[in-house]
């Protein structure tokens, strides 16, 4: 179809790129557009959508990167978007990226294209590498097989450009045709689709919205999609018995149903026209590909190294990550300190300096975790690596239920399970990015580790405790592998993705690519810190300060009052202060400061407060698992940050809130409270390992899980699964331990 | 012969698929049709899933995707047979 419109009432142009994953597409997407990138996501699913703009000759020229595929089916979510895109949307020019290597396996999606009958422009991609492996193309008869401008690109060195989007702009204009040649099938179905046409061409409706001859084929191709479209039809009656009688023919007189041959066809007719128009060279060289697969994914080598360079991300991960970590909490505890500096002492200085600053603080804090992992994750999935690795441990997680590239969420879990979760997106299937997303948390993430090292401290003996902190980790590994499997045999029985993948070839990605991929995730991060985490940050603030109680405050402040004036008498008198002071509160005469006070102000007053009600509310439920209501404070505090939970016991036993891990005090002040014994620890760990994780990743698991029933069953899962294994180890530990 | 029958290193090519739903339709979008000549590369280090060459790019798949693949094993890695091509008729314009 020729546009034979005046040029300059365009001056917008919508360009899609379609394209196999691998194909450079996205390489090239960031080469066109340079700095006008935004980032989305595609309604309804966890894939992001790339657009930006570029200005040409006069016009803007708008482009979206469609997810890649290697087909149009209706099976996956980026086969629908792109083909929805392309139908509902209908950009003026489609861009269809082929990796000019590979050819063979590219141009399938060509033909599918074709079938649409939409002005596109094929640009194929990576032809310095075309002729380095000294390829020859006759572009001339290719273009005429494909009835597309083919235009060679170099997204890299950013050769063809300007070739491209001249294309771009004459399609559009007219200036240039798009011969949009048919693909023929053979005979039988060929009549089929004929039939089929003619029938759709009597529902105008139906034919304005789809291509009626696109119609047939997909229907004759048995697409779910196209099924339920044609379903809302009237016509559909006629459809159905037509196609009733056409699909078992067929079967019986070809011994193979339509579809197969469909396929059969497209496949025949690319490779018809790779042998008339390409000529590979003669000798088949060993690539580089071959040497680096021979080492990396080698029978025996393969797992060892797999899980070497796991170790290493991990290591580059966290261990690189803990100085600017250090800086960032350094930071945001300058920032506090300014602020309660600023603002005078009361509500808003609390809960700008407790709430806010130490909320979003404490999210943004793993922020050079998150962007050394993505940095690597990045760089794996360019390379290449990324699916060997899937490719080498299939087999174990395939066992429990889970897919080969479920490996990385799980170990990120050992980290962060923000990050984690995010690292999802690369698991295709529905069912196995929940399944995977279910047991992360069970990844005893790195803020659970001072509650272990606080509890392990004050209640086992040091030559053990190394033994109980990996017999920790084991455990939730275990419940992980466990509840895989659970998943994977009641929720989502049968649903499993095929592994059915690619093996790209080893290729260096660029500094701008990986940095980008980087950016992107981390920008989402940071995002949902500023926005969801913030004001979390304020309603658990809330629930741990208020109602104030007047006179909690009124007792204090009195006996604050009398202490001040006792050390005014005290200097004037020049006497020994403790002895006085001992007899006034009538307390362990050595602890009677003003810190002291106030620290046994807080306790008091978070014991008063909704967090500390719910604590005590909570207490019925948590006691046959050990607990007391003092613990219970601190599980709900937890909710916001697992850390909290030390920093919260410290509160409540007065030492105010900075104690941490490593402080003795408050190991001793548990070791020595009557009510708690290391059955109570023991209990308390497992408990903490398997509970709701922190807030932060809670918001992060809705956004990416999309729908309340996935958050609604992670939460009620692990609760039970967090109660019923600490009640089994507090029971059975009580047996042994005493 | 079923696809996973065979060992590092065969050729073949093949001759039926028997799958159906979204197995089926990922084996045939990656060029997995009858014909299809392909090389066994290497099994996974556990043994599943499998790599083969075909088309000039590397797949991996699963034995439980593989077995619906029936095979005729052509020949061995070094033997000079041809990968590319097979027969193929070319139809459109």
């Amino acid at each position: 179809m020729t546009k034979n419109k005046n040029i300059k009432e365009f001056k917008e142009i919508s360009v899609a790129l379609a394209g196999n994953p691998n194909s450079g597409k996205t390489s090239l997407f960031n080469g066109l557009i340079g700095r006008h990138l935004k980032v989305g996501n595609w309604a309804g699913v966890t894939i992001e959508k790339y657009e930006g703009f570029i200005e040409y000759e006069g016009y803007k020229i708008k482009i979206v990167d469609l997810p890649g595929t290697y087909s149009l089916t209706a099976y996956s979510p980026e086969e629908v978007i792109t083909r929805n895109y392309i139908i509902e949307e209908k950009p003026d020019v489609i861009v269809n990226v082929l990796d000019g290597t590979n050819l063979e396996r590219n141009l399938y999606l060509t033909t599918q294209l074709m079938e649409l009958e939409v002005n596109s422009v094929i640009a194929l991609n990576m032809y310095d590498e075309v002729k380095e492996q000294k390829i020859e193309i006759d572009f001339k008869q290719l273009e005429k097989l494909l009835g597309s401008h083919i235009i060679p690109t170099n997204s890299i060195k950013k050769e063809g450009f300007k070739s491209l989007l001249n294309h771009i702009v004459r399609v559009h204009t007219g200036i240039l045709t798009v011969a949009k040649n048919k693909l023929s099938f053979s005979e039988e179905v060929e009549k089929n689709i004929e039939r089929l046409t003619d029938i759709i061409k009597g529902d105008q409706t139906l034919s304005d919205k789809y291509h009626p001859r696109w119609l047939a084929i997909k229907l004759l191709e048995n697409d779910q999609l196209t099924y339920s479209a044609a379903k809302e039809r009237a016509i559909w009656l006629n459809i159905e018995k037509e196609l009733l009688e056409i699909i078992p023919k067929y079967e019986d007189m070809f011994d193979s149903s339509p579809a197969m041959t469909i396929a059969e066809d497209r496949h025949s007719f690319i490779r018809g026209a790779i042998k008339e128009t390409v000529e590979y060279p003669k000798e088949i060289k060993k690539t580089l590909t071959d040497y680096i697969d021979s080492v990396l994914i080698n029978r025996v080598l393969g797992l060892p190294i797999f899980l070497a360079l796991m170790w290493l991300i991990f290591q580059f991960t966290f261990k690189l990550g803990e100085a600017p970590m250090g800086w960032i909490e350094t930071f945001f505890g300058f920032l506090e300190k300014t602020a309660a500096d600023i603002i005078a002492p009361g509500l808003l200085q609390s809960v700008i300096v407790d709430g806010i600053i130490a909320g979003v603080g404490g999210v943004l804090v793993f922020l050079p975790s998150i962007l050394l992992l993505f940095l690597a994750l990045a760089f794996m999935e360019g390379t290449g690596y990324m699916a060997r690795a899937a490719f080498v441990v299939d087999k174990i997680l395939h066992k429990v239920g889970l897919h080969g590239k479920s490996f990385i969420p799980m170990i990120t879990g050992f980290g962060c399970s923000v990050p984690a979760f995010m690292s999802c997106r690369t698991l295709k299937s529905k069912a196995d990015r929940i399944t995977t997303m279910m047991i992360i948390p069970f990844m005893s993430c790195g803020a659970k580790l001072p509650v272990y090292i606080l509890l392990i401290g004050a209640f086992f003996p040091v030559a053990y405790a190394g033994n109980i902190l990996f017999a920790v980790y084991l455990f939730g590994i275990i419940v992980a592998i466990l509840s895989a499997k659970l998943l994977k045999t009641s929720l989502f029985k049968g649903e499993s993705e095929p592994f059915v993948m690619e093996l790209p070839p080893y290729r260096m990605p660029t500094l701008k690519a990986v940095l980008i991929q980087m950016w992107i995730k981390a920008y989402m991060y940071i995002k949902k810190a500023g926005t969801i985490v913030l004001l979390a940050s304020v309603i658990i603030w809330a629930a741990g300060n208020f109602p104030v109680s007047r006179e909690i405050n009124k007792t204090y402040a009195e006996k604050t009052h009398a202490v001040q004036c006792n050390q005014m008498f005290d200097k004037v008198q020049k006497e020994k202060q403790s002895v006085k002071l001992g007899r006034f509160d009538g307390h362990n005469p050595r602890h009677d400061t003003l810190q002291s006070l106030e620290n046994m102000r807080l306790s008091k007053q978070l014991e008063y407060s909704y967090a500390g009600r719910m604590g005590k509310f909570i207490e019925p439920v948590i006691r046959p698992i050990g607990f007391d209501w003092r613990i219970g404070i601190s599980l709900v505090a937890g909710l916001a940050a697992k850390e909290v939970v030390v920093a919260t016991m410290g509160t409540i036993y007065s030492l105010g809130g900075e104690a941490d891990e490593g402080s003795s005090d408050l190991a001793a002040a548990l070791r020595n409270d009557k009510k708690y014994d290391m059955a109570t620890a023991l209990s308390l760990m497992i408990f903490v390992l398997l509970y709701v994780p922190c807030l932060a990743a809670t918001i992060v698991f809705h956004k990416e899980a999309g729908a309340w029933k996935w958050t609604g069953i992670y939460i009620a899962y692990s609760m039970i699964i967090a109660w019923v294994l600490s009640f089994a180890v507090y029971r059975i530990s009580k047996l042994f331990l005493i | 012969m079923k696809m996973t029958e065979l060992k590092a290193g065969d050729k073949a090519e093949i001759i039926s698929i028997k799958a159906c739903g979204e197995i089926g339709s990922r084996l045939i979008d990656m060029g997995l049709v009858k014909g299809t000549r392909f090389k066994l590369i290497r099994k996974a280090p556990l043994g599943d899933p499998i790599e083969i060459m075909l088309r000039g790019f590397l797949l991996s798949l699963r034995l439980s995707e593989a077995k619906n693949i029936s095979v005729v094993k052509i020949g061995h890695v070094g033997d000079g047979k041809p990968m590319r091509g097979g027969g193929f008729k070319r139809r459109g314009r």
